[in-house]
């Protein structure tokens, strides 16, 4: 299994899964700050750019200075500073909805990353496309910036209403820890505006592939195409000689939203673990 | 330019382009084979697996990544790419604009049978419709002395015919690849899709081989309506649908200017630009 | 930069399944075409026995029609099993 399941999972609770275990959605309200201790992890606004460790402009410098062995120790060393941080994984919609009943509360917010690279300022509950969870988000009103707009609580099944509205839409559930093991938000990813999904489409670090991978049926499936046009990572291509869904398996990351979208339910998300070449590409 | 410009392109013709050179569209019918020489080039069958090579091997690769050591793997990515370069073979991507001009240069012109698609999906084609191939030049005369390799026969067409054969491909999804016999001698038009194509398939696994076109895609975002069919017909792995936009995204780094999102885009969303305006692509082939 | 790209998911020291084919068994493969058209990675691929072209008359149908399995691409290989599942004869066997 994955590294986060082996760390964070408990057999009793969903087949061992990290993030169907109970004990990952809670965690102290308050955290004893020792006097010296400066602003870390996400009190520090991850808005504003300021980061301790190695960004991306290190990764381009080394890519401008033709040093590929330096380039893949640092995407090494950026993948562990995500994990240490956090980190996170894709969800399929069907397990995202398993994680509505998980935690609480839950509250939808702005997307920061849209809010980054696109400029796109989510104001209200019919824009946001962000969703936080857990005690943390009881004392929201610490970062006035951040939750611009301020933060929309919803029950379990308003969530999973708006989960499956934003899967329609495409776009792609990666949920994030917040100090690992503590989950913290669940971001609605697509590309290219999404860190997520650009750093590991360009990279290669960072958020985990689900523990499953598509597979299209070519009896059922009729060429339509639209599976096609909502892979947000690379891996589907349509191959014009069979006139069919082709799923790259090794890019696939098993969001799920080729599954929800094709009208002939042509596509079907298998485990990862079923496949022996895949059970350790994450 | 392109390294095949530069070597092989003439100012005079076409800007340069070395696929408007005509030059590059003729050469000797025979060539002397000493006593001694084996076979090597295209009367090895291709379609044997048995080509005169040196240097790594697909093998040697998948060795390399499994012993997981990267500076083996990134010099054996290297080596392909040159060695490919040198035997001239897989050539360019060409838009349909670019291949509809191609043609009014060649004689003759044959369709013939596809063999990527052969030997990776076992498909035959053995008759007019179905042919996915384009051979052209003096060589596909003496198609005869290939009989394995043209089975079926070779449907010799006249440029008009060649175009409107060269639209219905296009429309149908395939890219434009236009391949080399013997640099510079232009032999073949494949029209292309993944994974069945070898130049496809190392291009975009390995990133080797095939070169880019001339032009690169590139979105209107105020007529691009969201209705996604560019998405389903890049076979290079560089068009997304953006959720967040509703637009197409296209990543120009990845896109091989082939230009079938712009003849799949209802609405005249996508236009072609050519890759030199653009600075920083000026180099990326 | 003139990196030489490598994919993201080519992971490194990641040891790929052994496929071996049954030559005995698979003698039409062109013919049958079920492994090559069913493999959503093109895994396989054909070529033929002959290895020269040779002029019409010199060919011999009972040998030179045919061709041959590989798994060439087995470094894509995700063991999902519908090679073996679709085989008529049986001729394939993946080690992982």
């Amino acid at each position: 299994m994955c590294y986060l399941c082996d760390e964070y999972g408990n057999p009793e609770f969903g087949g061992g899964i990290w993030y169907l275990n109970p004990y990952n959605y809670s965690r102290n309200m308050y955290k004893l700050r020792l006097p010296g201790e400066g602003h870390k992890g996400v009190e520090a606004s991850p808005e504003t750019g300021e980061s301790t460790g190695p960004t991306t402009a290190d990764l381009l410098n080394l890519i401008e200075k033709d040093d590929r062995e330096g380039f893949d120790r640092l995407v090494k060393q950026m993948d562990e500073g995500m994990r240490q941080g956090g980190g996170g994984q894709v969800l399929p919609l069907k397990d995202a909805e398993k994680v509505m009943d998980l935690c609480s509360p839950i509250g939808l917010i702005a997307c920061l990353c849209r809010k980054n690279w696109r400029a796109v300022d989510e104001r209200s509950e019919n824009e946001y496309t962000c969703m936080g969870m857990g005690v943390g988000m009881l004392k929201w009103e610490r970062w006035p910036e951040r939750y611009k707009g301020g933060c929309k609580f919803v029950n379990h099944e308003e969530a999973k209403e708006w989960l499956r509205e934003l899967d329609r839409k495409g776009f792609c559930h990666c949920l994030m820890m917040f100090g690992a093991p503590y989950i913290g938000g669940f971001c609605q990813c697509d590309f290219p505006d999404c860190n997520l999904i650009r750093w590991a489409v360009d990279f290669g670090f960072g958020v985990l592939k689900s523990h499953y991978v598509a597979q299209v049926d070519y009896d059922a499936c009729n060429g339509c195409g639209i599976c096609a046009s909502r892979c947000q990572w690379g891996a589907l291509k349509f191959e014009v000689t069979t006139k069919k869904a082709s799923i790259d398996a090794f890019k696939c990351y098993g969001c799920g939203v080729c599954e929800t979208g094709c009208p002939r339910k042509a596509i079907e998300l298998i485990d990862r673990k079923s496949l022996p070449a895949l059970a350790e590409v994450w | 330019m392109c390294y095949l410009c530069d070597q092989y392109g003439d100012q005079q013709y076409g800007n340069g382009l070395w696929y408007m050179n005509p030059y590059n569209y003729a050469r000797n019918m025979y060539k002397l084979r000493l006593p001694g020489e084996v076979y090597k080039g295209p009367e090895a069958g291709i379609e044997t697996g048995e080509f005169e090579r040196t240097g790594p091997t697909q093998d040697d690769l998948f060795a390399a990544i499994e012993k997981g050591d990267a500076t083996e793997v990134d010099n054996i990515i290297k080596a392909l790419d040159a060695r490919s370069r040198q035997s001239g073979t897989p050539g360019q991507v060409l838009p349909l604009k670019d291949a509809l001009a191609v043609l009014d240069l060649m004689t003759c012109i044959g369709l013939i049978a596809c063999l990527c698609r052969k030997g990776v999906r076992a498909i035959d084609e053995r008759n007019e419709h179905e042919y996915t191939c384009m051979g052209m030049g003096v060589g596909m005369l003496k198609w005869e002395r290939w009989p394995e390799r043209y089975k079926g026969g070779v449907k010799f067409v006249n440029p008009e015919e060649a175009q409107e054969w060269t639209r219905e491909m296009d429309r149908r999804g395939f890219c434009h690849i236009l391949m080399l016999f013997g640099a510079p001698f232009i032999g073949g038009f494949c029209q292309c899709d993944y994974p069945d194509c070898m130049a496809l398939r190392n291009a975009v696994d390995l990133g080797i081989g095939t070169l880019k076109s001339h032009y690169v895609a590139q979105v209107d975002y105020d007529i691009c309506n969201g209705c996604g069919i560019c998405a389903s017909r890049c076979q290079w792995g560089a068009l997304k649908f953006e959720a967040t936009t509703r637009k197409a995204s296209i990543d120009q780094f990845k896109c091989y200017g082939c230009g079938l999102c712009e003849t799949g885009c209802p609405r005249g969303a996508i236009t072609l630009i050519e890759r030199v305006n653009l600075p920083a692509l000026a180099e990326v082939w | 930069m003139t990196m030489p790209r490598r994919l993201p998911e080519m992971v490194l020291g990641r040891k790929f399944p052994k496929i071996t084919i049954d030559q005995e068994k698979c003698t039409v493969p062109f013919l049958c075409k079920k492994c090559l058209q069913i493999c959503p990675e093109a895994v396989f691929h054909v070529t033929r026995v002959m290895k020269y072209e040779k002029r019409l008359e010199e060919m011999d149908p009972r040998i030179d029609g045919y061709f041959v399995l590989h798994a060439t691409r087995r470094d894509r290989c995700t063991v999902c099993n519908r090679c073996i599942d679709v085989c008529p004869v049986d001729a394939i066997k993946i080690e992982v």
